[in-house]
């Protein structure tokens, strides 16, 4: 399964829920694959994406929130899950899809092929599931309905042979329609 | 800044609609964040750009926050100013600590403390140094600036050295 494949799966599922997507192809592949206004595509700022929707979760504890991040994105804000393991949103899902590189600079190495994201989650109070094929990805997602967060999915995936475009939407209107979707 | 002034700030800011106060902690406004922790209405962040996440998840919610950090904090986030607050236009108000203000201050704030304002300026961040006459005024430019949509930057001085 690669990266969009498994966005595809996953918004399939999720109605219209909010999504908080990382920089890089993350954003380019759900602009693809399921343009809505509740995303708020993240261009720049590496790893802000789980803080951005962690003050979404806060306050609107109605709704689910869910982060599209990457391994590399995460990494480079791992205080984020201490603080979120902290406050306990329940609505905060975060999917980290896991290719062990930084595919949109050329694919250099990350450290998650040695170091474990579930781990580190699971030791900072999130649930923790981590799934490899695209069935056990949906099935996964259907129970979250059940379940209390904040929830941590990691989606082990392949690299892209093809690459999605640019994100065709200006920041300013990427952020006018998303807080308007929002009805707290 | 003495304490009085620094809890009015707090006080006045929750009482004129600002609702959550996200940042990491500097001694030059201890009060004022110490009279948020009182009303548990304080998130600390592990740093600063990840208080800017935060802060940008509430004001998409359409929920106006402060974010409040040491100049040290506020150099870790200009990355984070251009490419999320400018690019997106996300109306923050930020306070930020003046280490460096006085010229005795500790030798590591120095360095920051003198470009601090510099970078304001080239970043075009509106900013006001807040004072004990002033700080009332203040307030209400930066309120102002976070209901017209733009996010705009208060100074609060060091003013001791311990």
């Amino acid at each position: 399964m690669n990266r969009k494949e498994a966005i595809q799966a996953i918004v399939g599922e999720i109605g219209t829920d909010p999504i908080v997507s990382a920089n890089g192809y993350i954003s380019r592949d759900l602009y693809e694959v399921s343009d809505r206004k509740e995303n708020f595509y993240m261009i720049g700022s590496m790893g802000l994406a789980s803080s951005i929707a962690l003050g979404v979760a806060i306050k609107n504890p109605k709704i689910k929130v869910y982060v599209f991040d990457g391994d590399g994105n995460i990494l480079m804000n791992l205080g984020s899950l201490a603080t979120i393991g902290n406050l306990k949103p329940k609505n905060l899902i975060h999917i980290v899809f896991d290719n062990h590189v930084h595919e949109s600079t050329g694919g250099q190495p990350t450290n998650t092929k040695k170091i474990h994201l579930e781990k580190i989650s699971k030791s900072v109070n999130f649930t923790v599931t981590k799934i490899s094929t695209k069935q056990r990805l949906v099935q996964t997602i259907k129970k979250f309905n059940k379940m209390s967060g904040p929830i941590m999915l990691v989606v082990q995936i392949q690299k892209s042979k093809k690459i999605s475009s640019r994100v065709g939407i200006k920041p300013d209107i990427i952020h006018q329609r998303f807080k308007e979707s929002i009805n707290n | 800044m003495d304490e009085r002034i620094q809890r009015s700030l707090y006080n006045y800011f929750k009482k004129n609609g600002i609702k959550n106060f996200v940042g990491v902690p500097d001694s030059t406004m201890k009060f004022f964040i110490e009279q948020g922790l009182s009303e548990k209405n304080v998130i600390i962040a592990t740093r600063e750009e990840e208080a800017i996440g935060i802060g940008t998840g509430f004001i998409l919610s359409k929920s106006p926050t402060l974010v409040f950090m040491q100049n040290a904090g506020f150099g870790n986030s200009i990355s984070t100013i251009t490419s999320l607050v400018q690019l997106y236009n996300i109306p923050l108000i930020f306070l930020i600590g003046w280490r460096g203000y006085l010229k005795n201050d500790a030798p590591e704030h120095l360095g920051f403390g003198k470009i601090q304002n510099e970078l304001l300026e080239l970043l075009s961040l509106q900013y006001k140094v807040i004072t004990k006459l002033n700080w009332k005024k203040s307030c209400e430019w930066a309120i102002k600036n976070t209901k017209k949509g733009n996010p705009c930057v208060l100074i609060i001085r060091r003013e001791h050295d311990e």
